[in-house]
């Protein structure tokens, strides 16, 4: 017979998914963090490192917009893993996104050269891709930080909280 | 004003050859940056950190670089 683990068993395994404060806290870390990179953060009071990966990201994601051209470098259907790549940046691909506006497609008024020559130079919108791409996988490393750090105040908070002698406030 | 900082980001910039390459450092550097910000629980030891690291990188592809031309130049 297997043995069915208590619930005090279970909450001391995973402490912040018995508590729903602090589930909640957790996952508006994540999602902050994906929305705007270093806003988890800050959500959760780590001010420096916040502000310090914010401007980092952001910088990093329009720099190459910038190098690249926003037709070259957002492109989900010329260059589907890399967009799958920028959309871990949120909202900064969303607001690329829209400043690329629709591209033309190939038809008896509108060549392939046109297209290409509305879309930019290839080398630097190579360029410009890769940058994109990297400050979007960056923003997982940010967004896992920012679980990791919004899981363990909780532990700390509900240990402390936990410890505290009756009567204490 | 708003429509010259628009497209600044519409088009791609024209790079010769030589910028093409230097731009590897900012990337090498927003690396570095943000993997030692992850890393480190002190954000003052960041700074020291994140540069040894890009420097530790950028010579490293620099190696690779000069090892893969070498490999190429002995097989032309």
């Amino acid at each position: 017979m297997v043995p069915v683990p208590s619930e005090s068993a279970e909450s001391a395994a995973h402490p912040v998914l018995a508590d729903p404060a602090s589930l909640a806290r957790v996952s508006a870390a994540g999602l902050l963090s994906w929305l705007v990179p270093g806003l988890g953060h800050l959500y959760i009071g780590d001010r420096t490192r916040g502000i310090v990966c914010m401007v980092t990201i952001v910088v990093t994601f329009w720099g190459g917009v910038a190098i690249g051209g926003v037709r070259a470098t957002v492109d989900p259907h010329e260059r589907t893993l890399w967009f799958f790549a920028q959309l871990c940046s949120g909202s900064n691909v969303g607001a690329a996104y829209l400043l690329r506006g629709d591209a033309p497609r190939a038809s008896k008024e509108i060549s392939s050269a046109q297209i290409a020559a509305w879309a930019g130079p290839w080398v630097s919108a190579d360029i410009g891709v890769h940058y994109t791409g990297v400050a979007g996988l960056l923003n997982i490393l940010v967004i896992l930080d920012a679980l990791g750090r919004a899981e363990r105040m909780s532990i700390v908070t509900r240990r402390s909280s936990r410890d505290r002698p009756k009567g204490v406030t | 004003m708003i429509a010259t900082v628009l497209a600044l980001f519409t088009t791609g910039m024209e790079l010769s050859r030589f910028p093409r390459f230097l731009l590897m450092l900012p990337l090498c550097l927003s690396v570095a940056v943000i993997y030692k910000s992850t890393r480190m629980e002190n954000m003052r030891e960041v700074p020291t950190a994140a540069a040894i690291l890009w420097v530790t990188i950028v010579l490293g592809m620099v190696a690779v670089g000069v090892g893969l031309w070498a490999v190429f130049s002995v097989m032309a």
